[in-house]
């Protein structure tokens, strides 16, 4: 086993532990955890036998399992961006509203003329 | 205006005015509108400036957003501090900036109530003779972008992003706006197609002084706000 094997199981597990504690919704998570351990059990078997990436590729016609690896990163990067994006704006329209509750509750009324 | 404050006929309207940093100006504005209309409330948007104790001087009611939040932010705050108000039926929304007319609000006002509208919207596009000296460039994005919105296009609007607009209870009750920026427009035509509110509109003049100038909002917004509109759908609310 080469040392960057050694490495890359490591953060590979380290993430996965990292995922599985972080504390939310128990129950809506449940499919996103089983979907961790499935990642994490195919990166570690891809990192062991990486030639095995490319037999995987050549079924779908990419040459390289390297190129496989690549496209996949790149769609998984759009969804990630896309997510973060409507998350941000959901939190915005909160702060939004919790900035107005505050405003209305110091309104002040003018001087009667 | 030769119409006095004593004048009892406006006393359920109340004037919506989005401000951010405008002290030079809002005074003025305010003063003016209180000519004719008793109820302004000014949301002072998170200036650095002091335009929310100008307004309160001029008269206004003033509500303070404690951070910046955008136009659309703005005037749904100002919405939702008006209809709370006891006796509120009518409601307008009215640049800070000096860019609209007391006069056309008041012409709106008499629409809305003679034609069984629920939403009257200020154009500058309605009648050729009378168009306000847009500058040619933002005329053509401005026109593009109604031809382009099919809510706009449905409703039968020329100018949905014009910043004037006079409606009833019903609306300000269900008005929801959560585009806090300048995608608040659309989403307000949005509103109106979705919630089946009566649309008409009111040819207005808009006075494109140096100052409203430099504080409009650049053209290139638009792509934001057509980039916006397309995701609202997707936003929980």
């Amino acid at each position: 086993m080469n040392w960057i094997q050694v490495l890359l199981i490591a953060s590979v597990l380290a993430l996965l532990v990292f995922l599985l504690r972080s504390r939310r919704r128990a129950k809506s998570k449940a499919w996103v955890k089983v979907g961790y351990v499935l990642f994490v059990m195919a990166g570690i078997y891809a990192i062991l036998r990486p030639n095995d990436t490319t037999v995987v590729a050549h079924w779908v016609g990419v040459d390289r399992g390297t190129d496989l690896m690549l496209y996949a990163l790149i769609i998984a990067f759009a969804f990630t961006t896309l997510s973060a994006y409507m998350r941000f704006k959901d939190i915005e329209l909160k702060y939004a509203r919790l900035a107005r509750a505050v405003a209305l509750q110091s309104a002040q009324v003018p001087e009667q003329r | 205006m030769c119409i006095s404050i004593s004048d009892t006929r406006y006393h359920d309207v109340w004037i919506v005015v989005p401000a951010f940093n405008e002290a030079s100006v809002i005074g003025d504005v305010i003063s003016d509108v209180r000519s004719v209309f008793d109820h302004v409330v000014c949301v002072d948007d998170g200036s650095r400036d002091d335009t929310g104790d100008v307004a309160l001087r001029a008269g206004a009611h003033s509500v303070r957003h404690p951070v910046n939040l955008g136009q659309g932010a703005a005037i749904q705050t100002g919405v939702e501090y008006a209809r709370a108000q006891p006796g509120a039926a009518i409601f307008a929304t009215f640049d800070a900036d000096g860019q609209h007319q007391v006069k056309d609000v008041v012409r709106m006002i008499d629409r809305l109530s003679s034609e069984d509208a629920d939403l009257v919207v200020g154009t500058r596009f309605a009648d050729p003779g009378v168009v306000s000296r847009t500058p040619l460039l933002k005329r053509l994005v401005l026109r593009s972008a109604a031809a382009l919105s099919p809510r706009s296009r449905q409703l039968g609007l020329t100018d949905a992003h014009n910043g004037l607009r006079v409606f009833n209870k019903t609306v300000a009750d269900g008005l929801n706006i959560t585009m806090s920026g300048m995608s608040h427009a659309s989403e307000f035509i949005t509103l109106a197609y979705e919630n089946h509110w009566r649309v008409t509109e009111e040819p207005v003049e808009i006075l494109y002084t140096d100052y409203s100038m430099s504080k409009g909002q650049p053209l290139l917004n638009g792509v934001n706000i057509i980039f916006d509109g397309l995701l609202r759908g997707r936003l929980s609310r």
